[in-house]
This record gives structure tokens, sequence and C-alpha cells, in this order.
């Protein structure tokens, strides 16, 4: 067959050649406009944080770029210094208690057998259906009872209702897939239960603290609604700061990617974990 | 310490601080729920009405009915082409190339992004006259020239669900990717060397081994998309008049702008249960087909 007619079989190669060129060129092209359409929105931000205000409104790609924003910005009108510093705290604060509180009750969940059974874990994935805004209406009038509103640690509390049992979710689903043998090697080597869990069990799984840890540091450090209905002046984190940049004389757009591109950052240096854990750990969590 | 302080000592702290901050407000959101409650009227819970507030909600309130309508439309179309978007770009970009790795990247920085930063870095791209995005698009369709993109109930609408797409596509892909990679790749392979085309291997090798992680992904983004409150709040304030107002951003200005804490507890309770029978019904569904 294939020396009966070699040159129609070249052809044949050439056309089928020159197809797969045009199809991988497409390809290429179609990735291309893909990160042009994620890429530009987020760098037209990043841009915007360095125009002077006449700038914002032109839709020139070249520019002057300024500071003159960012010292604005941390200035007394925007107090962004005193934003970043609420959101510091709120987001530690959260992952302080709820890390190793959920590392506790997903130990406890996946090695012992509790009354109930699965309805522990069905209550855990239940929670995902419950909105925000009926948790946050009585916690809200208790807050305000207690004369906590506009305070970080309201923040935190509110914060844990929505990240705790991701957390133990997400860490317990970890820990089921770990055997059992070395804590039991543990406790016959005479370990009690609590020293075998601190020495053995919690830095063999590790890599899912560090995964449940990353989730709730990206929910936290983004979280907007519970804030936006806690906080008034004091309390005001980086997310509910961005509508401060509304004020009365019109948008203040270059304010907006300043504190925009202050609430980016971290998500840009620790992207790559986040690109490793935080998604694992959306599908661990969620999923399973 | 034996095992059993042991095991309630570890649960404890977790549960103590989920009673507080879970298990009591779903309690008592729905005690609200039962009273005729303006917080701006009396700090003290008013009065008790049974169910009154779940009466007016089904019976004489068509604006809720509007939100609930809103919210219906939002989430089938933010679902569908945020799963359908996903695959695609699934299988756009599932190789190991650096151009792959490097897009993905970005996608995943635009996911990790606030979803306030979201709704509000995109309303200043598509505001009129200044904003990137509307010039770009009434350049390349001179037909909307004159269409106000978030003052016009259609287009504010599309908006609202291509830039929740926008957020969460890149989630979904990742999700889709890890999926295809753990498929057993001998059939696809021998489906190969028999010379099957990309299309059909992909429609009817890969895709039917996907339907769980499918079914899966599409329950998830249907809860997302019902809760979904960020981006209208900083978007569009549901507007314009009541376009975009779903029923969280209802229950959210029912509670915290006019304080009828009573009824808009009520309106999270109907949220909840009408998610909750979505879940069974998918799940059913969903646990029946792997069967």
């Amino acid at each position: 067959m294939s020396d009966a007619s070699p040159a129609s079989n070249a052809t044949k190669a050439r056309r089928r050649h020159r197809k797969q060129m045009l199809a991988s060129t497409l390809r290429v092209l179609l990735i291309l406009v893909v990160a042009f359409l994620w890429l530009a929105p987020v760098a037209w931000i990043a841009a915007t944080a360095f125009k002077a205000p006449r700038d914002v409104l032109s839709l020139d790609i070249l520019f002057t770029p300024t500071l003159q924003n960012f010292v604005t910005a941390f200035g007394p009108n925007y107090q962004l210094g005193n934003r970043l510093m609420n959101s510091t705290i709120v987001t530690i604060g959260t992952l302080l208690i709820c890390i190793p509180v959920s590392t506790a009750a997903a130990y406890a969940l996946s090695r012992f057998r509790f009354p109930g059974g699965m309805a522990w874990q069905l209550g855990l994935l239940a929670t995902q259906f419950v909105p925000a805004v009926m948790i946050i209406i009585p916690l809200y009038v208790v807050l305000r009872s207690a004369g906590m509103l506009d305070t970080p640690a309201s923040l935190i509390i509110v914060n844990l209702s929505v990240l705790i049992p991701y957390a133990i979710w997400m860490i317990k689903g970890f820990m089921d897939a770990l055997p059992m043998d070395m804590e039991e090697a543990a406790m016959t080597d005479g370990a009690t239960r609590f020293r075998a869990l601190r020495d053995v069990v919690v830095p063999v799984a590790m890599p899912g603290i560090v995964t449940a840890t990353i989730f709730c540091f990206v929910v936290a450090w983004n979280e907007f609604f519970f804030a936006l209905i806690l906080s008034r002046n004091e309390a005001v984190t980086l997310p509910v700061s961005l509508m401060s940049a509304r004020t009365d004389r019109g948008d203040a757009w270059e304010i907006m990617a300043v504190i925009g591109l202050t609430i980016m950052i971290p998500m840009m240096l620790i992207s790559k974990l986040v690109q490793r854990h935080f998604l694992k750990g959306l599908v661990s969590g969620a999923v399973r | 310490m034996n095992d059993s302080t042991l095991k309630w000592g570890l649960l404890a702290p977790a549960f103590l601080i989920a009673a507080v901050v879970l298990i009591y407000p779903i309690a008592q959101s729905f005690w609200y729920s039962l009273h005729d409650w303006n917080l701006s009227q009396s700090p003290e819970l008013g009065p008790f009405v049974g169910f009154e507030n779940y009466l007016r909600l089904l019976t004489a309130d068509p604006e809720f009915w509007e939100s609930a309508r809103v919210s219906a439309v939002f989430s089938f179309f933010s679902v569908t082409v945020t799963i359908t978007l996903a695959m695609a770009l699934a299988v756009l970009l599932q190789g190991g190339s650096r151009l792959e790795v490097g897009v993905r990247s970005i996608l995943v920085l635009a996911f990790s992004m606030s979803p306030a930063l979201v709704g509000i870095s995109w309303r200043f791209l598509l505001s009129p006259e200044f904003g990137a995005a509307d010039a770009l698009i009434k350049w390349a369709v001179p037909a909307w020239r004159n269409v106000p993109i978030l003052a016009d109930e259609t287009t504010a609408m599309i908006a609202l669900v291509l830039v929740d797409a926008w957020h969460w596509v890149p989630y979904f892909m990742l999700v889709f990717i890890g999926a295809m990679a753990s498929l057993p790749q001998e059939t696809i392979e021998a489906a190969q060397v028999d010379g099957a085309r990309r299309g059909r291997i992909f429609f009817g090798i890969v895709l039917p081994q996907l339907k769980s992680v499918l079914g899966i992904a599409i329950l998830l983004k249907t809860i997302f998309s019902i809760k979904m409150l960020e981006q209208v709040i900083t978007m569009t304030k549901g507007g314009p008049g009541t376009s975009t107002a779903t029923v969280p951003f209802r229950v959210y200005e029912t509670a915290f702008r006019w304080y009828d804490f009573g009824y808009a507890a009520a309106m999270a309770y109907f949220l909840a249960f009408v998610m909750l029978i979505l879940a069974f019904v998918y799940s059913h569904f969903v646990l029946r087909e792997k069967r």
C-alpha cells in the first residue's frame, strides 16, 4: 500500500501536519485570550493604584506613576494602616483559635465513636446550608447588647462560625486516611494517648493542618459580609474599607485600587501555596 | 487521663464555640422569625405572632417573590456558565507545559481575591466612559455603544452572572483538572491509538467518568450561587431597581437597613429550607447515579 503511491501519502502527511499546526496555533491563541481575560482586570486595578486621579478616568495605557495614592490612603481620611492592622488581628486571631480547636475535634471525631454516630458529620455538612444572614441576625443582637459591636473580637467570633466546621471537616478527612499503627505503637511504648496525639499524630497530619490553615487564612483575610455589618469605625477591615472609597464627591477609584492591591499582596505571595493547598482543601472539605 | 475524658475533652472546645456561634444563632433566628420585631423601634423582642411572618412571605409579599425569581435566574445561569466554562478551560489548560501552568496560576489569583474586591473592581471596570472593560466591550460590539451595562436590567444581570463566573471558574477548573488526572489513562490511550478524535474521546470516555465529580460540582456551585451576596452589595446594590436583588440581598436589607429582624429571620429560614430541599433532591439523584 504505502509504496504504491508515495506522492499522495506525502501530501496526506503534509496536510495532516498543517492541520495539526493550525489546531495547536488556535489552542495557544485561545489560551492567551483566557490569560488576558483573567489577568487584564487585575493588572488594570494594580496600575490604577499608581495613577494620579486625573489619569484614573483616562483609558490610556501610558501614564506617569505616582505613590501619592498610598500616602492619601494611609492618611487620616482612609486610615489604611489601621485597616491593615484590623485585618491582620482578625485573621491571626481567627487562625489561632480555629486551628488548634479544630485539630483536636477532628482527632476526636476521627478516632473515637460518639453517641449519635453519623449525626456529627452530617451536622458539620449541614452548616453549609445555613445562610450567613441567618447566623448574623442573632449574633448582631447579642454582640450589640454586650457592647462588642465594632471590635476585632466580634469579627473573630463570627468568623469562627464559618471556619470551624470547614477546618474540622478538612483535618478530619486527612486524619481518617492516616493509619492507626503509629499511635498504637507509641501507646504500647507507654505514651499516653494525648502524648501520642501531640507527638505522633499532629506532625504526621501536618500537611492536612497546613491546608486547613491556608484555607482559613484566605477566607478570614477576604471576609467582607460579617465585617460590613459588625464594624463602623474602629474595627473596619480591608475588604470593608473598599466601600469607603465611595465618597460624596464621587468614587475615589485610585484609593479603591490601593486598598485592593493591599488585599491582594498576601494572596500573591502565597499563591503557589494556595494553588497547592487551598483548592485541595475546598475539594476534600466539601466533596468528601 | 482515660480515653473517655480525652475524647470529650478534645471535642469540647469546638463544640462549645459551635454552640455559641452556630447552634444558638440558628435556634434563635427561628425564635425571632415567630415574632413581630423591628429593632429600630424596640431593643426588646416584640410580640409573638406565630407563623404570621411566614404567611406574609408566602402570600402577601410580591417583592419577595420577585427576589426569588431573580435568585433563580442568577443561580441557573451562573451555575450553567461557570461549570461549562470551567470544564472547557480544564480541557484547554490541563497540560503541564509552562504556558498552561502559568495561565493556571493567573486564574487562581483571581479566585483568591476577596469577593468584595471582585465586585467593586468590576463596577469600576464596567462604569460608562472610564471603565476599561466597558470601553473594550463597546469597541468589540458597536451595537451596545449606548447600553449602560450596570444601569440596564438585562445587562446588569448578565454582568453579575459573568463576574461571578470569572470568580469561580478557576476553582472548578482545577477541580476538573484534578479529577481528569486521576482517571485511568489506558482507555484514553487505547482510543488514541485507534485514531479516535479528541472530541469523541472527551465526550465518549472522559466526560462519562467525570459524572459524579460533575454532579458534586453542580450542587456546590448551586449552593454558592444561592448564597452569593458580596457582589450584589458591591457591584449592583441590587439594581437597577430590584433587577439584581437576590433573596440573600433582600434578607440583608430587611435586617440591616429596615431592622425588621422578625421578618428577615423568616426569609432566612425559607432560604435555608429551599437549599436543603435542593440538596436532598440532588444528593438522592447523584447517589443513585453512582450505584
